[in-house]
């Protein structure tokens, strides 16, 4: 299956897939003036990977500022995972998150909220 | 939707009609064709009530599923205000964050030299358009470098922090003092004329003079020499601190730890 890199942007993430190892990896900051193009890719490239066997999906995430339609994004994309938690594929969420900026990681505790699958909001020293 | 119970009339013509005995009236046939009729009737409202029925239960079902998907979209429409919110605090004390670091020099917490150019540009418009006057005074900690060399650079950064501190303590509630590189400081003095201005920094002087840092055990004491300029008609801000720099000149040659004012009629 064919995996999505696009490289990030000042104003989109670095985006990578791994179909092989069923790994989705997310980087930088998310203001896209289409965020429903860059988005829906990703949206697809998941549902795919759920529809292919019960295969374990982990998302990586290390996003910095989102803006309103790019958190409402993720939020669908959480929506996804849930319902192939409720089907009980497995499916997990590791956010990464600078130390020193610790309000990357309560902004997502707010994102965590309503999931029930495994989601790890990992504080990392790196710059 | 099925009647159980036939009622009275109906019994009554159905036995009628099964009745060997009326097998041969004139009105068998006919009551027996509009018996047919009547319950082909039944028949067809009650299909019509089932059809009904599962419309409506149909509708109701739609009803249901369209109420749970707009309190499910009011739910997410309201999380992403939530988030969206505290991301533009976030961006916003960011904002604010790199504005400060900006316009600020990260040793002293005084103002840089951007800020100070900023300034330094309104006050001489303000010169321009309504005459206001302003002195500019550029300071310069004496033997700076020899502190340096003796006691190491981070002594050297404690000195340019101490002499901040009792600079920006000093000066008056509408002067602006800032690090302007280095060892050298300059003071803004707005609405101030050469006079005034020597006054204020002569208390700076002094005050730098009291001050002591201390090293371990031993304690450094640092001067500081001061050149004056009062903004003069004709000239940019940065004629001005050319003046200011000259008397600061003036001041080291003549022996240092002390203000030196810059000749008023030399620009003229």
């Amino acid at each position: 299956m064919t995996d999505i890199t696009i490289a990030g942007t000042q104003s989109t993430p670095d985006i990578r897939t791994e179909w092989s190892t069923g790994r989705l990896f997310m980087q930088g900051d998310s203001y896209p003036e289409n965020s429903y193009e860059l988005f829906n890719q990703i949206f697809e490239w998941i549902e795919r990977f759920l529809a292919d066997g019960g295969r374990p999906l982990s998302l990586e995430l290390n996003l910095l500022y989102l803006n309103t339609s790019s958190i409402k994004a993720m939020m669908d994309i959480f929506d996804l995972l849930e319902a192939a938690h409720q089907e009980h594929k497995p499916v997990a969420v590791n956010w990464y998150y600078d130390q020193r900026n610790e309000r990357v990681a309560e902004l997502a505790e707010e994102f965590k909220e309503d999931c029930s699958f495994p989601f790890e909001i990992i504080p990392s020293p790196q710059a | 939707m099925v009647q159980t119970k036939p009622p009275p009339l109906e019994t009554r013509i159905s036995q009628l009609l099964a009745d060997p005995e009326n097998q041969d009236t004139a009105l068998h046939q006919t009551l027996g064709e509009l018996w047919e009729a009547h319950q082909e009737l039944v028949r067809r409202l009650e299909r019509i009530a089932r059809i009904s029925d599962a419309y409506q239960s149909l509708a109701k079902q739609k009803e249901q599923s369209l109420a749970e998907r707009v309190n499910k979209q009011l739910r997410q429409l309201e999380k992403v205000a939530r988030i969206s919110d505290r991301y533009q605090q976030m961006m916003r004390d960011l904002n604010l964050a790199l504005q400060e670091a900006s316009t600020h020099d990260a040793l002293t917490g005084l103002p840089n030299r951007r800020l100070l150019v900023e300034r330094l540009k309104e006050e001489s418009e303000r010169f321009r358009r309504y005459a206001r006057p302003f002195s500019v005074a550029m300071i310069d900690i004496d033997h700076f470098k020899l502190i340096n060399d003796h006691f190491g650079h981070e002594i050297g950064d404690n000195v340019l922090v101490e002499v901040a501190r009792v600079l920006d303590a000093e000066i008056r509630e509408h002067d602006l003092c800032g690090r302007w590189g280095g060892e050298e400081f300059l003071v803004l003095l707005p609405e101030t004329d050469q006079g005034t201005a020597s006054q204020v920094l002569e208390r700076l002087r002094q005050a730098v003079e009291r001050l002591t840092v201390r090293v371990n055990t031993a304690s450094v004491s640092v001067t500081i020499s001061v050149g004056l300029a009062e903004h003069l008609a004709g000239n940019s801000y940065s004629d001005t601190i050319n003046r200011a720099d000259g008397a600061l000149l003036a001041a080291k040659r003549s022996g240092r730890n002390r203000a030196s004012s810059a000749v008023t009629e030399d620009a003229l």
